[in-house]
């Protein structure tokens, strides 16, 4: 799989850079909704047909409040830290980080609030998490546990990395993903705003 | 609607196909990522003065939120199971 993600990755940024017209690339934009539209499907088809976990939702513990929790404080943390290291400054650098993967958004308010630089900061870390997250869940689940893996998804738990998640962990797991998905995206717009205010 | 395709109708012999369709939207999906980012008219240039900031910025904070979660659900775990070994006892 994640030799089929590098690949799928590696072609696509060449056929966007050499390939595709402009017109081409408004239509690939058009065609990830759709491919999107179909993923929920299929994942929601799986989630389906897991009987068991309807009985599942109802025993869920305070960990289904932790995970998103602690995805929000670790991004935040992470995204001070790396103000240590990178060029932006730390509330450019929170900001960046709290956008937990959802670059589209992330991008366009960040570009919105500090400029093109750190907008392009912003899409290029979220993207890079949420291509990242394909690429290290399966070792998460291996070396920690299935909740740290929900938590490198960050917003994304609830749609693309989903079936990765699906695959690799239990079936109890797809609520406490979902639910992350929901809540951390929410946050995201709030958490972008208010940072942007308390730098001001 | 899939829930409910999946809970009322769908055949468990297509429970496979359904997975690796999952697998091809996946790669479809970042297939479009990726041209998404190639199409962008800086990429190379942003890529090689905001590279390094980015995957940064992707990285730590990923493992600041796996370490934290790890940290809080193993504690949750611990403290249900000796909730649990104590009512055992009395």
């Amino acid at each position: 799989m994640t030799i089929l993600i590098l690949i799928a990755l590696a072609a696509g940024i060449l056929c966007g850079r050499f390939l595709f017209s402009a017109q081409a690339a408004a239509l690939i934009g058009q065609a990830s909704d759709w491919v999107l539209m179909l993923l929920m499907f299929s994942v929601g088809i799986s989630v389906g047909t897991n009987k068991d976990l309807f009985k599942r939702l109802r025993r869920m513990d305070l960990r289904v409040w932790m995970v998103p929790a602690g995805v929000i404080l670790g991004s935040m943390a992470g995204g001070a830290l790396c103000s240590l290291f990178v060029s932006l400054g730390f509330w450019e650098s929170v900001g960046v980080s709290a956008g937990m993967g959802w670059y589209s958004l992330c991008g366009v308010m960040l570009s919105d609030f500090y400029g093109a630089d750190v907008g392009a900061a912003a899409f290029l870390s979220n993207l890079l998490r949420e291509i990242l997250s394909f690429l290290t869940i399966p070792l998460a689940v291996r070396w920690l546990n299935p909740y740290a893996a929900i938590s490198l998804a960050g917003a994304t738990s609830e749609d693309t990395t989903l079936p990765v998640l699906i695959r690799h962990t239990s079936a109890e797991m797809v609520v406490y993903s979902v639910v992350n998905g929901v809540l951390t995206s929410a946050a995201v717009p709030v958490l972008l705003r208010l940072i942007y205010d308390m730098g001001r | 609607m899939g829930i409910l395709v999946g809970y009322r109708w769908f055949p468990e012999k297509l429970k496979r196909p359904n997975s690796v369709l999952q697998l091809l939207c996946i790669a479809a999906l970042v297939f479009c990522m990726g041209a998404m980012l190639g199409r962008r008219e800086n990429f190379f240039e942003e890529l090689g003065r905001l590279g390094l900031d980015s995957l940064l910025l992707a990285v730590i904070p990923m493992a600041c939120s796996a370490l934290l979660v790890f940290a809080a659900t193993k504690w949750w775990g611990k403290r249900n199971k000796k909730q649990a070994d104590g009512e055992e006892k009395s």
